[in-house]
């Protein structure tokens, strides 16, 4: 038990650093990027005075590092900054939009799981069949084509020629069947390329430990098929194929912000695309800071269910 | 040898591998009889853990065709289906395999992988019941302290307490025919001792019959009720143990015994020239006639067939009583 918190104390360390190392990259982009903050967000029009007022509020007078000081010493007490355009709490902007995130990632992921284990499964049991070889072509078919044009076709087919689900937006905050409904092209357009990808990751994993000692035994028993592949292979078979998603999830994230945009769903993909078309900066800042912690967090749970899984890496056990 | 619980005739396995089309079984001959225990000897690559997979029907992806047959107790083996196959295993066979380091599943403990045997062999058992059995099995098979064993993983456990493991599971379904595929190679000596000396212990309580497979005369003679050497994919020569050790009826034998190391010996160690056949080769005359020391020309005109040359015995030489008199 000491162990596994000195692991998660180690852990939280490390989660700090890349913290600290992606603000700093974040820091040193916005310093890079062209276009005038002051110009962007307040328009053409406004006054030289105005302007210049308006910068030093945003404290974009100050150099870069001197601004990644002041938002990290904030940041320590909790406090994210303020959003000029609204007057509203940076941490009160992310927050309105980050359910709407987390529920279309999640049942993306949910999604891809669902589906993609048990055909990986059926593909690894049924090596060299023509189901094995028609779900490996549209598997790769599927993680080819961008999330977006998925997006789009399934907004063309479903919102508009057969108009059987509401076309744009995240619905009403509190109103679960709207939501619920606005939810699932998005979530399919999202998680279609991922159910191909677990799929494959599944099978590739299922098939290295079928062929390992330890199923010749369970089949030397007769135990059924059912049992020796879903209990006694899947669980050999998650730790690869986990340790890939955990890495995933940043791609997911991404992805996360092409399809919010087709969609026109709120999210942390749209506020951050919102952010750097208007250069405001402090929601930029928030919006990326927390993508970052999700992504590090999704590891983290990732690399603790290893020990869940296997108990070889739980370290404490007493040899006997 | 009273009758037989396993009738091999002619059996035949290919393989695909790199070096093109293999043959590894010969058209082997071999009976396992009721109640016995049977030892299989042979240098590597003779083709017993092969002769282990077929009485399985758990053959390694690259197996092209198996001929011949596996008859046991009336059914042939090799003409069953899939299902019907899956049914034999765990109920009439069970196998202890070569490394016991691999053989468990890491992820699950000592105790599941009993219980999933058992309630699969006794469907009517209860959870309870099944761990009750389970932990009174790991009594039998030497295993200290069962309850807390039962919570165990395999990675917690050495060697020879996972081999005692499997076995446990083996004798928990009440096997006919117990397969052991080399279970002690991967076992260091004290470790080997100890396991030989369980099987031996076990067979008082065990009512079926055991193949037991190794490349250790040595071993065989301390357990087994009957012996067959195996080369190059064919039994050579088969009988009653102490029989066949006190006179060897091929010379393959002969020169195995050779080369075992007795008491008093000194000096160098003694080693059979030459290397088996490989199996992709075609083999015209004797499997042996390559390294047999009294090779002649009869030798070569085809494979000798296991004939009898005593009570209980077969051997496949033509010269048999020539050279070994």
């Amino acid at each position: 038990m000491r162990g596994a918190l000195r692991y998660v104390g180690a852990r939280f360390v490390t989660t700090a650093l890349v913290v600290l190392g992606a603000m700093l990259l974040l820091f040193a982009l916005t310093a890079l990027v062209p276009g005038d903050p002051a110009t962007a967000l307040i328009g053409p029009q406004a006054t030289p005075e105005y302007a210049r007022r308006f910068i030093v509020e945003m404290g974009l007078d100050q150099p870069w590092w001197r601004r990644l000081f002041t938002f990290l010493s904030r940041l320590l007490v909790g406090d994210l900054g303020t959003d000029v355009l609204s007057g509203r709490p940076v941490i009160q902007v992310v927050g309105a939009v980050l359910p709407y995130t987390f529920a279309l990632t999640g049942a993306s992921i949910g999604l891809a799981l669902l589906l993609g284990v048990p055909l990986g499964c059926y593909a690894a049991t049924h090596r060299g069949s023509t189901a094995d070889g028609l779900l490996a072509f549209s598997s790769v078919t599927l993680i080819a084509i961008p999330s977006f044009v998925i997006a789009i076709f399934l907004l063309l087919l479903f919102s508009i020629y057969l108009d059987w689900l509401p076309v744009l937006g995240g619905g009403e905050p509190g109103n679960w069947v709207d939501g619920g409904k606005r939810l699932i092209l998005p979530t399919v357009a999202l998680g279609v390329g991922w159910i191909g990808f677990v799929a494959r990751l599944v099978r590739t994993s299922m098939l290295e430990v079928l062929g390992e000692n330890h199923i010749r035994t369970s089949r030397a028993y007769g135990l059924p098929d059912r049992l020796v592949v879903y209990k006694y292979a899947l669980r050999n078979a998650c730790i690869p194929t986990l340790a890939v998603l955990g890495v995933g999830i940043g791609r997911l994230l991404g992805g996360a912000v092409l399809v919010e945009i087709v969609f026109a769903r709120p999210g942390l993909g749209r506020l951050i695309y919102d952010a750097i078309s208007t250069r405001n900066f402090a929601v930029l800042q928030g919006a990326v800071l927390v993508v970052v912690v999700a992504f590090v967090l999704t590891n983290l749970l990732v690399d603790l269910s290893y020990s869940v899984i296997d108990p070889r890496i739980r370290r404490q056990d007493p040899v006997r | 040898m009273s009758a037989a619980l396993v009738e091999i005739r002619g059996l035949s396995v290919h393989a695909r591998t790199e070096a093109g089309e293999a043959h590894i079984l010969r058209g082997l001959d071999l009976t396992i009889g009721r109640g016995r225990i049977l030892g299989i000897v042979g240098e590597s690559g003779s083709g017993k853990s092969t002769l282990a997979s077929c009485l399985l029907r758990l053959l390694p992806a690259n197996i092209s065709r198996v001929e011949g047959s596996i008859v046991m107790d009336g059914t042939d083996l090799l003409r069953l289906g899939p299902a019907a196959m899956a049914e034999w295993r765990g109920r009439r066979i069970a196998a202890i395999f070569q490394d016991p380091m691999t053989a468990l599943n890491p992820l699950f403990t000592v105790g599941t992988h009993l219980v999933d045997v058992l309630r699969r062999r006794f469907p009517d058992l209860s959870r309870g019941a099944a761990l009750a059995r389970a932990e009174a099995m790991l009594e039998t098979v030497g295993i200290p302290d069962p309850p807390s064993r039962l919570d165990a993983y395999p990675h917690q456990l050495s060697g020879g307490m996972r081999q005692r493991v499997v076995i446990a599971m083996a004798l928990s379904v009440q096997p006919d025919l117990l397969l052991a595929d080399e279970p002690t190679t991967a076992l260091d000596a004290t470790i080997e001792a100890q396991i030989v000396d369980l099987l031996g212990r076990i067979r008082r309580d065990f009512a079926g019959s055991m193949a037991f497979i190794s490349h250790h005369l040595g071993l065989v003679a301390e357990l087994c009720d009957d012996l067959c050497v195996m080369y190059g994919g064919l039994v050579v020569e088969s009988g009653p143990t102490e029989a066949v050790l006190a006179r060897p009826r091929h010379p393959y034998t002969r020169a195995l015994l050779d080369c075992e190391i007795s008491e008093g010996d000194t000096g160098r160690l003694v080693t059979i020239p030459g290397e088996v056949p490989p199996v992709t080769a075609d083999v015209e005359g004797c499997i042996f006639a390559t390294r047999c020391p009294h090779v002649a020309p009869a030798c070569l005109a085809g494979q000798p067939p296991l004939a009898s040359v005593g009570p209980e015995r077969r051997a496949a030489c033509v010269r048999s009583f020539e050279i070994l008199p």
